[in-house]
């Protein structure tokens, strides 16, 4: 699907006009102007409570947007539909990993990779296209003989892993991965930042929420900081992360 | 080059943009405000006459709402028991005073019923002496004999409740005891706190003595009142049926769903399971009263009075009466005590609540018992009014849901609230259709309410 | 064809060596109920002759076309339904009424509109009535979840119910319709009870490959992954509200078909048929059965017909208490499964 694309289109995988998502008194993201470009890894970071899950929920479709706009591979989006955004050619995981739990970790592979038309759904069988696909993407982030067991029997690292390999079956330009390593091992983190690495290298897009500042300087080529919604500083990863600003922010939280 | 969807070119600025489920709502409650006022346009006294049927079904509903409405927002589960306890505290009333209510011709009376309440009081009064007393008492006293004496007290208060159901003949006479002895104790109590406040901290023995000895024969006194009052029977057997209605539902959150909440069972299996609960006691119900629908003998004000052109039984104006009394009563609960404070505290978050050293357990246990009393009460209520059949439980459960629902699930406001509504929309909604669709009619209040206001009238904050 | 290949393992396994298995399966409940249904239904019919196990074994396949239909919302899609007998009801009045006869039915006081259609002409209609009122109904209902949707699905049996027994010029109320015609195909009459039964058997295997067609079909996996997780399945890119639509339009269409196949064979029907109550016994026999399996479904309907005609012969349940009698062990079962068992007896989902 990525290699269908062609130069006429911007740089920018995801901008965001002045969005807006309030929960209460609480503004989570406040009037938030951004815009990611399509190239390379990008980090979004800040301090808890700075709006980062709210925003990848909201360019998500997972949480409805109050105000502004989204505008995802050049279309402009005042609401955005969930069960749309693939066809967006984005895609994302979940901080708190969600699964479908009583289905085997195969068919949560294989759930991705069908129709997403309603009739031809019902009449179609498993195809080999998708079988090979899925075996592939087991493979890759090592679940493979694990595949019938049930998700929930998962332990928590390789839910995790199953779940970045779901996003992978997605097959689509961006991807928003929440909290990719939090709490894993330091040998599944490793697994993690190598299957990341090798979609940028693949061409697609990478945008990923992290707490771990030595992950975010190692792979992202930019990062946004966000602070009580609102973008606090963007750019080049030591450049933003030596600024006294954001220092402050870390430190004063 | 951006392309814009169709949502951002709304014809009016954000704040004045209206979704079409709001334009539809405002339209529907325009409509019913309409209809009502016509009609009332049209015969005022019928329309007075409907208001109060309203709300006298209302109170029945509003009363079983309050006690969905204070165990879901404790343990988020809607209690399907109470329908059956609804109908428990109605067959309560039959069973105890079926001779009067038949006029002698149907007279109920079974062994097994008997058993099996006696053994679920034992089972309850055992489980409130092992929690409540046998922690303080433990280190005290012997280990041995203080279990055994709870054994034997839990046995006594199974055999006394067996004793109660098997002579229904002379309930007055039976309670007797059992009520002098709570007014004694309940003075004895009073008696003390005021003899130290007045005489500051000394409680010297001859004030002791007085006490104990006024105490003794104030619950004498009562006791005698009592049993020499045969009419008082019918009113003690509200009582009992409630008292019971609640000891099983006690018992099944001590048996059944604390065990599956131990076992971290989802919400939904617990209603299933309280599903299979009521239809075990429904069945039950119908073999040991039959299915044919039964008189309850007849309460005080059945005759009605006439207010402004329409119609009130005095027995109408007391159920509702009980319903703000019952309100008002959960308020003061939920507001000002220690346990009401616990009940929220719980709700907010069990696990911080547990931390924090509430006994969760005998809290939740107290809120089943409360509602499953609050059900039998609305049961019984509706029995004394309509004809009682095994199957009211059911409805009478679906109308209590749904006026919990209505009202805001988990706001004790929008219980009585959504009862009273409830009743309303079902009397006004049968004034131009058959009174048979007034089930249906609740059911569409529901969906209607659910599509516009998923949260109810007054949400949960 | 075995629908469920769990249990066709099972029983391989049990016929390869018989007491290594048995050694091995000791605590497999599956097997065990499994083994108990099916001796108790083979005992039972060799017990009562043939001729009242075609009875029995006809109730069975309408209860099994409608338990399976059931559990494609309930196992499958996670929506506790509670209101399907509604749509039971749909399918048996339009068939009722689509086929009654106007000569008989003028001689009655209360005149409804008659047809006279032929069985296998009224059977199709009625399906899709049942089909129509619950995409409607649907539409209202996609919504709501977990224990609201089992409120609003218990007012969808009221309302059905309701409406059964005031439309008085539809249905004739509480006096029901009487004289419904047999199923006739060309000029051959299936008013046998055999013919009857291979009829139902029919249409119970008609349903049962529906069903399995849907639920190994990309569609039913999407189905599972909604009743997981609604929100995380949207985000790949399904419409979930059209999914569940689908599947719910569906299993009312098969209820439907259960509710034809039910006025032709009693002849007679009433709202009483089609109370709140039948449908709490049938969510109770998906749930006993197993939730999220083809096979529990046939299971737990086979159970629940057998646990009636069990009752009839214990001598100290006189005749009149074994309905309640059975709803009784009904409810136990239905707590002691929620307390050890919360995926039913066979079942692949726990609630």
């Amino acid at each position: 699907m990525s290699d269908t694309h062609t130069e006429s289109r911007t740089v920018f995988a995801i901008e965001t006009r002045e969005i807006s998502k309030h929960f209460g008194a609480v503004k989570a993201v406040d009037r938030l102007t951004l815009s990611i470009p399509r190239d390379g890894m990008t980090s979004i970071v800040g301090p808890n409570g700075s709006g980062k899950s709210t925003l990848i929920n909201l360019l998500s479709g997972t949480l409805p947007l109050d105000g502004g706009m989204v505008i995802i591979d050049d279309v402009g989006l005042k609401i955005v539909k969930a069960h749309e955004t693939p066809a967006h050619g984005l895609t994302r995981t979940f901080q708190e990993v969600r699964l479908f739990d009583q289905i085997s970790v195969w068919d949560n592979i294989m759930v991705v990779l069908t129709n997403r038309r309603l009739f031809p759904a019902l009449v179609e069988r498993v195809k080999p296209s998708y079988r090979e696909k899925a075996k592939r993407i087991l493979g890759d982030v090592g679940m493979w003989e694990k595949r019938d067991a049930l998700a929930m029997n998962l332990s928590y690292g390789q839910r995790k892993l199953l779940e970045i390999g779901r996003a992978m079956a997605l097959d689509v330009n961006t991807y928003l991965f929440d909290e990719p390593f939090a709490g894993l091992f330091p040998q599944m983190l490793e697994g993690v930042k190598g299957i990341l690495k090798e979609m940028r290298d693949q061409g697609h897009t990478i945008i990923f929420v992290s707490h771990n500042m030595d992950i975010v300087r190692e792979l992202s080529d930019r990062i946004f900081v966000l602070d009580s919604g609102t973008l606090l500083a963007a750019g080049e990863v030591e450049e933003v992360l030596s600024s006294a600003e954001v220092i402050e922010a870390y430190l004063g939280d | 080059m951006l392309r814009r969807d169709r949502a951002s070119e709304g014809l009016l600025p954000a704040p004045f943009q209206l979704s079409g489920t709001q334009v539809l709502a405002a339209v529907l409650t325009v409509a019913a405000v309409g209809y009502i006022s016509w009609k009332i346009s049209q015969s005022a006294d019928q329309a007075l006459q409907f208001a109060f049927n309203g709300l006298a079904v209302g109170a029945v509903y509003a009363l079983l709402a309050m006690g969905f409405t204070l165990v879901y927002s404790t343990v988020w589960f809607f209690d399907l028991y109470y329908g059956a306890a609804a109908a428990l505290g109605a067959y309560g009333v039959f069973y105890l005073r079926s001779q009067e209510a038949t006029f002698g011709r149907y007279e109920v009376s079974s062994v097994y019923v008997n058993v099996v309440f006696a053994a679920v009081a034992a089972g309850v009064v055992a489980w409130a002496l092992h929690v409540g007393l046998y922690p303080r008492l433990r280190t005290r006293f012997n280990r041995t004999a203080l279990l055994a004496l709870g054994g034997l007290l839990a046995a006594g208060a199974g055999a006394y409740t067996g004793f109660v159901l098997a002579y229904p003949g002379v309930l007055n006479v039976m309670l007797s005891p059992a009520i002098g002895l709570l007014v004694a104790i309940a003075a004895g109590w009073v008696l003390y706190r005021g003899s130290r406040h007045i005489l500051a901290g000394t409680s010297s023995v001859p004030s002791r003595v007085l006490a104990t000895a006024a105490a003794a024969v104030l619950g004498a006194y009562c006791g005698l009142l009592v049993a020499n009052a045969p009419g008082a029977s019918l009113y003690l057997s509200w009582g009992v049926s409630c008292l019971l209605a609640g000891a099983v539902g006690l018992a099944l959150y001590r048996g059944l769903y604390l065990r599956m909440r131990e076992r971290a069972r989802s919400p939904l299996v617990m209603l299933v399971a309280s599903l299979g609960v009521l239809l075990a006691l429904t069945a039950f119900t119908t073999i040991v009263f039959q299915s044919a629908p039964r008189p309850l003998p007849e309460a005080f004000g059945s005759d009605p009075w006439t207010v402004g052109g329409a119609s009130i039984k005095g027995f109408s104006v007391f159920t509702i009466g009980v319903a703000c009394a019952g309100f008002i009563a959960l308020l003061l609960l939920l507001k000002k005590t220690s346990f009401g404070k616990a009940v929220r505290a719980i709700g907010d978050d069990e696990e911080v609540s547990k931390v924090v050293g509430i006994n969760t357990t005998v809290v939740i246990a107290i809120v089943f018992f409360i509602g499953a009393v609050y059900a039998a009460l609305a049961g019984l209520l509706s029995g004394h009014d309509t004809a009682i059949q095994p199957r009211m439980g059911l409805l009478l459960l679906l109308k209590g849901w749904i006026a919990s629902v209505v009202g805001g699930i988990g706001n004790l406001y929008g219980a009585i609230v959504g009862g009273f509504l409830l009743g309303m929309v079902e009397q006004f909604g049968i004034w131009d259709l058959a009174g048979e669709w007034r089930d249906a009619i609740s059911f569409i209040l529901l969906i209607l309410f659910l599509s516009f206001w998923p949260k109810g009238l007054l949400p949960r904050k | 064809m075995l629908p469920d290949s769990h249990a066709y393992r099972e029983l391989g396994r049990l016929a390869r060596n018989p007491r290594e298995f048995f050694r091995s399966s000791k605590g497999s409940v599956e097997l065990w109920v499994n083994l108990l249904v099916i001796t108790w239904a083979l005992a039972f019919m060799l017990w009562q002759g043939a001729g009242f196990a075609i009875t029995v074994a006809t109730i069975f396949a309408i209860w099994a076309i409608l338990a399976v239909s059931l559990n494609l919302v309930v196992g499958f899609t996670g929506l506790l339904s509670v209101g399907h007998i509604g749509f039971f009801g749909i399918g048996a009045y339009a068939t009722a009424i689509l086929t009654s006869d106007p000569a008989y039915e003028q001689l009655r006081t209360e005149a409804i509109p008659t047809f006279g259609w032929p069985f296998f002409a009224a059977l199709p209609i009625s399906i899709v009535l049942a089909g129509l009122v619950a995409l409607v109904v649907g539409v209202v209902f996609n919504r709501f979840r977990d224990d609201i949707f089992v409120l609003v699905s218990f007012g969808f049996a009221i309302i059905a119910f309701s409406v059964f027994l005031n439309w008085r010029g539809l249905t004739r109320g509480a006096f029901g319709i009487h004289e419904i015609g047999k199923p006739q195909l060309g000029g051959w009459v299936l008013d046998s009870e055999t013919e009857f039964l291979a009829l139902a058997l029919f249409f119970l295997a008609l349903a049962v490959l529906i069903s399995w067609l849907i639920v190994s079909s990309s569609f039913g996996r999407v189905l599972t992954a909604i009743r997981e997780d609604e929100k995380a399945i949207e985000v790949f890119g399904y419409r979930v509200v059209h999914y569940k639509l689908a599947v719910w339009v569906i299993s009312a269409m098969m209820a439907g078909l259960a509710g034809g196949l039910f006025s032709s064979w009693t002849s007679f029907i009433d709202p009483n048929s089609f109370i709140l109550l039948e449908s709490i016994l049938l969510i109770s026999i998906v749930i006993l059965g197993g939730l999220a399996t083809i096979w529990g479904s046939l299971l737990g309907a086979m159970a629940f017909v057998l646990l009636e005609e069990g009752m009839r012969f214990l001598p100290f349940l006189p005749n009149e208490f074994i309905g309640q009698a059975r709803q009784i062990v009904l409810g136990i079962l239905l707590v002691l499964l929620m307390l050890f068992r919360p995926q039913g007896l066979v079942g692949r989902y726990k609630l």
